[in-house]
């Protein structure tokens, strides 16, 4: 063991050749690091061995025109970024087409960056990177006997040695104090889905929706959705013909002034409810215990299918028939909205309607029964 | 007699004719301009005119076409055609001139179809377009009911596609699905697709709810909403407004993750082997 020479491996350990480690060049330790990990190169050639040729040129040439092109497109994103006009613009105008490239541009642009470095780097591996087959040898089975025993008792005996078997106070407050954190963790991670969806007794979630009234004696009024949340229009029998159907949401006249409540109001999800004017001469049949909620030809119904929540707003005016597009479920909006078709089981809630001294429509109360799908606590 | 008092004289006869003729002059484009404000404005008068000669024309086209289903009065025949007192002009219009009526026979949703059978009264063929005015002018004459705007085409959007945008999405997109491709009703019946409608039959048909589809009065969507909403259903027609650049049919995630799933993961897949054929 005088001289290194990588044709003669060493079995039991690397070869220094005598020296020490912190004498070997940056070349012999790469080297050596390969035959410690059993990596042997079985051929290896230089991509260019004569350098500074005009092939070699070119080539560094065309992988820099990748990256070069690469820049050029990152550019051109962050440019069509901040600067492209992306507002709407409605068809016919010739800045509709300009808004219209938007999107597609961005893409353009960023995939172009990405893709060009990709390439580049790809096409710098193939030109340049010397041309070498490598092999390792692969270790079959598990380690050998020896290995595992001594790590077995390499474990255990830091654990011996640690002593912390013997220091009962120090084990059992390491266990208080790390319970305790992973007790608070979990707390935070799944304490807010704990809650008692019961704790306002009747005034509670499933039981009421927006319509009902939030102190006695206010006015609840049906207003519709103009597209502006401020732009409060309440709804007055005359508005609607014949063969129509409308959406409404509850307002009081204590929410005018609030603008977060004028939002909320038309966001409340149990709230929507579809008031329709049958054609008149539509014979009607009243549901049991709910008789007089109509308002003549108004009917007012839940929009929330009782079967699993969909908005069931797909109403046929000819046939008086409600729709829901989730699973086909139909109600007859001549008669209480009961199901006659799919898998809903019971009707719609009707909201009582009436008409006050101004002309406007008010909710005399909040649905006859809770909306939507059906709960465990719900009897009916 | 002396020279200058023949001219003088001779030059107050010119003034006197020519004062004369600047009087006559200014008093007649007084009486003019005084008619000119007075007068009815004769365009009215044309236009009334028009709509008589149209209702008329209408007439003869409703009793080729229409009769034998809706009645000599109007008041519909039983198991054939519904009354048509009060559906007024943009029903009819809406109805003729997507060529739904005249119908072939009953069944669960007429459909748009091509119309070739209205003819002039000298016989010569008639567009559908123009059918449809003249018999909606004779129904309104006679039955009254909802009105079309006077405008035609473009003229009817409106400035806001974006709050048309919200107002069909909460009114109409519920059967018509949010870019206006359509949808199934139930029994056969469906809410057609909106692309081929024009901007005066979209109008239309929001006053006057044909077949399964509800109706909007002005009061309910005001004039300007409609026009909004008209202005909307325009601009996503077809593959408008499709920022992707495909709009892949419009209708949702369905297509969409379909397109991912068999382009996406093809190209992937593709590129996999490539490289691995290269190494």
């Amino acid at each position: 063991m005088t001289t290194h020479s990588p044709d003669a491996p060493q079995v039991t350990g690397p070869n220094l050749g005598g020296r020490d480690p912190s004498e070997l060049s940056r070349e012999e330790l790469a080297t050596l690091g390969m035959k410690l990990d059993d990596v042997e190169i079985v051929h290896a050639t230089e991509r260019w061995p004569v350098p500074g040729t005009r092939a070699e040129r070119r080539a560094e040439r065309g992988v820099a025109a990748w990256f070069a092109l690469a820049a050029a497109g990152g550019l051109a994103f962050l440019a069509v970024f901040l600067f492209w006009p992306w507002e709407y613009v409605p068809p016919g105008s010739s800045e509709h087409w300009t808004y219209l490239w938007y999107t597609p541009l961005l893409g353009i642009t960023l995939g172009t960056a990405v893709f060009a470095v990709g390439i580049g780097v790809f096409a710098y591996a193939k030109r340049f990177l010397p041309e070498e087959t490598a092999v390792q040898r692969r270790h079959d089975g598990p380690s050998t006997d020896l290995d595992r025993r001594t790590l077995a008792a390499q474990v255990l005996q830091s654990a011996q040695t640690s002593g912390i078997g013997r220091r009962k106070v120090i084990t059992r407050t390491a266990g208080l104090g790390a319970g305790v954190l992973g007790l608070g963790v979990g707390v935070v991670a799944i304490g807010g889905l704990v809650r008692n969806p019961w704790r306002d007794g009747d005034a509670s979630p499933l039981w009421v929706t927006g319509w009902a009234p939030t102190r006695p004696g206010e006015k609840v009024y049906l207003r519709r959705d103009t597209g502006d949340p401020l732009d409060v229009v309440r709804v007055r029998p005359e508005d609607l013909a014949a063969g129509s159907m409308e959406t409404v949401f509850p307002f009081r006249e204590t929410d005018r002034e609030d603008e977060e409540a004028l939002h909320a109001g038309l966001r409340r999800s149990d709230s929507p409810a579809m008031l329709i004017r049958l054609r008149p001469g539509t014979p009607t049949v009243q549901r049991k215990g709910f008789e007089n909620f109509n308002y003549g030809d108004y009917w007012a119904y839940s929009k929330i299918c009782t079967h699993l929540g969909c908005p069931t707003s797909l109403f046929e005016q000819r046939t008086n028939r409600i729709l829901c597009p989730c699973h086909q479920s139909q109600f007859d909006a001549t008669h209480y909205a009961k199901p006659i078709f799919g898998p809903a089981t019971r009707a719609l809630p009707q909201l009582p309607l009436d008409v006050d001294e101004e002309g406007y429509f008010i909710a005399r109360s909040d649905f006859g029964e809770p909306i939507g799908p059906g709960f465990w606590e719900r009897k009916s | 007699m002396t020279t200058s008092t023949i001219r003088t004289r001779y030059r107050g006869k010119l003034r006197r004719r020519l004062s004369g003729l600047l009087a006559i002059g200014i008093a007649l484009m007084a009486t003019g301009a005084m008619y000119a404000a007075a007068a009815p404005r004769p365009q009215t008068a044309a236009v009334a005119q028009d709509q008589a000669a149209l209702a008329r024309d209408g007439e003869r086209l409703f009793n080729n076409h229409c009769i034998s289903c809706h009645g000599a009065n109007l008041q519909g025949v039983p198991d054939r055609g519904p009354s048509l007192i009060g559906v007024g002009e943009a029903a009819v219009y809406f109805q003729v001139s997507t060529g739904r009526m005249p119908a072939v026979r009953q069944e669960a949703q007429i459909e748009r179809k091509p119309l070739k059978e209205f003819r002039h009264a000298d016989g010569t063929e008639m567009a559908a377009e123009e059918a449809a005015e003249a018999l909606g002018a004779f129904v309104q004459a006679n039955g009254g009911g909802a009105e079309l705007p006077q405008e035609r085409g473009a003229a009817l959007r409106g400035e806001d596609p974006a709050r048309g945008g919200q107002l069909f999405r909460l009114n109409c997109a519920s059967c018509h699905n949010f870019t206006g491709r359509g949808g199934a009703l139930s029994s056969g019946k469906f809410a057609p697709n909106t692309d081929e409608a024009s901007e005066e039959q979209i109008y239309a048909a929001m006053l006057a709810g044909p077949q399964s589809m509800p109706r909007f009065s002005d009061r309910q969507l005001t004039p300007e909403e409609k026009r909004d909403i008209v202005a909307y259903v325009k601009s996503v027609v077809g593959q408008k407004n499709s920022p992707g650049g495909y709009a892949l049919g419009g209708f949702g995630p369905i297509s969409e993750a379909l397109a991912v799933f068999l382009v996406g993961l093809g190209a992937l897949i593709g590129v996999a082997l490539w490289i691995g054929a290269k190494a």
